[in-house]
């Protein structure tokens, strides 16, 4: 697994704190609202607006917390909204059991990480064991 | 609980509850609802549930959990609930997540939602 | 005539060639060598000049050249972009949602199904299922000669969606096939409601909503008693 690398040509559009579920409330409506001035139909809105709902809630529930970044750039020559989830938490030792459908750690229903997946474009994760976890989400517009 | 957090009212007609979520709900609020109804449904005895969800944006697979765990509880205390009004991107996205809802009852808006509790009632 | 005559300041007017020469460099194609004296180096001065006018000529024919490929290739990229708007349009053109009668809607689907095209025709009968309140919607896949995984897979997810909104999705029409390229790929149909025919499947939705009772045709419609079957 690779890490995440950023490309210097995004341009940052809001920087969202994950400390409580108020926050997570905040940071899709934020999404969401980028969704649409990219030009993104009412479904794909509401497909990234999910998607990173779940991600939200895995790192206030896990990790405590951490950190949102919302970025639109070219990816692929096409315009892209990236969504990038930072954490200091404990991390994932197995990604590809958490990336299984129906797999859960926390009581859940184990859709979190393979459901969110299915509803982006591109989905990166790199995580390490006590040090924390990046999820990066991408839709195409 | 914040004081300035906000209930989501439950509205009782005859024998149905009304409810209407209007908010975008965080986790807790969710769940503080899912018990607000089942003790409505104690208090009151209502033999069924209608939740208008035609203004939410957005069901993540939590509170699409807690929307069809209603459900189950809510039938197991001999009350049937109505999902109403869902959005088609909402359907669209609760599907590709992978949450189907089995055994949800879904109806296209409020009176449909109310025809159809009225039958299950003359049924049984 | 002295030998030293023939070439007059040569020292100053070989420095003037070479400033010349660096401004052409730099980019200034306006400057030129000016010499009021004939001898020798005015030769070499003329033709440094003539290559100059050369260069400018050239410069400006290929600035010229690449405007105008820059002009075509904006040209071209006008008309991708009608191609793909028109692709667009042909593909909602294609899939017309109609309400057939109370309650019910029809959808025939007619060519090959892409994924996009499925998608859009999915999200549009969503749409329509909200807009007029229909509770049955028909899915009619008569004209359709071949479905792979993906596509059927979006059909499936259709009907799922129908149903959480709380409008039941029937699909009809199915080709011997179609029917032997689902069981192959090993997807299961088995949640979903089939009849053979639009017919059937009319029948189907009328009988359920009541509109069809006994062979006879119920309807709330004022202009209409009842219809024979």
């Amino acid at each position: 697994m690779n890490e995440i690398v950023s490309d210097k040509s995004w341009i940052l559009l809001e920087r969202c704190p994950i400390q409580n579920e108020h926050d997570i409330v905040k940071a899709r409506q934020v999404v969401r609202q980028f969704g649409k001035e990219a030009g993104m139909g009412i479904v794909d809105q509401t497909r990234i607006t999910t998607a990173v709902s779940e991600l939200f809630r895995n790192m206030f529930l896990y990790a405590g917390g951490g950190e949102v970044l919302v970025e639109k750039g070219i990816v692929d020559e096409r315009n892209t909204l990236i969504v990038t989830c930072i954490d200091q938490g404990p991390g994932i030792a197995n990604i590809e059991l958490a990336m299984t459908d129906g797999y859960t750690s926390g009581g859940g229903m184990g859709y979190g990480l393979p459901g969110s997946k299915r509803l982006v474009d591109r989905f990166e994760i790199y995580s390490q064991v006590n040090k924390g976890t990046t999820i990066r989400v991408m839709k195409w517009k | 609980m914040d004081f300035n957090e906000k209930r989501i009212p439950i509205i009782k007609i005859r024998d149905y509850l009304i409810v209407s979520i209007q908010v975008d709900m965080h986790d807790r609020l969710a769940l503080q609802l899912q018990t607000q109804i089942l003790e409505e449904i104690y208090r009151t005895g209502a033999k069924g549930v209608l939740i208008d969800i035609s203004t939410l944006e957005m069901v993540d697979s939590f509170i699409g959990r807690v929307l069809s765990g209603m459900a189950s509880m809510a039938a197991i205390m001999d009350a049937a609930v109505v999902i109403v009004g869902m959005q088609p991107a909402v359907a669209i996205t609760l599907v590709e997540l992978g949450l189907e809802m089995p055994g949800v009852d879904t109806a296209l808006n409020m009176e449909l939602g109310m025809e159809m509790l009225e039958k299950r009632l003359n049924k049984a | 005539m002295e030998a030293n005559t023939e070439i007059k300041n040569a020292k100053v007017r070989i420095e003037h060639i070479e400033d010349v020469l660096s401004s052409v460099a730099a980019g200034d194609l306006d400057i030129r060598i000016e010499s009021e004296i004939e001898d020798d180096l005015t030769g070499v001065e003329q033709a440094i000049n003539l290559l100059i006018d050369d260069l400018t000529h050239e410069l400006k024919k290929s600035i010229k050249m690449k405007e105008d490929m820059e002009d075509k290739l904006r040209k071209i990229q006008d008309q991708q972009k009608t191609i793909l708007q028109q692709q667009e349009d042909l593909m909602e053109l294609s899939s017309p949602v109609s309400k057939v009668w109370d309650n019910i809607l029809i959808l025939p689907v007619i060519g090959t199904l892409d994924s996009q095209r499925t998608q859009i025709m999915m999200e549009n009968l969503l749409l329509k299922i909200v807009s007029t309140g229909c509770t049955t919607a028909i899915l009619d896949i008569t004209g359709v000669p071949t479905v792979d995984t993906q596509v059927a897979n979006h059909l499936l997810k259709t009907v799922t969606a129908a149903r959480l909104l709380g409008a039941e999705c029937i699909v009809s029409g199915i080709s011997p096939a179609i029917a032997q390229t689902i069981v192959h790929l090993g997807i299961n149909l088995s949640n979903i409601l089939t009849k053979a025919t639009l017919q059937s499947a009319m029948i189907y939705a009328m009988k359920k909503n009541e509109q069809l009772v006994d062979g006879k045709v119920k309807t709330n419609f004022t202009d209409i008693d009842d219809i024979q079957l």
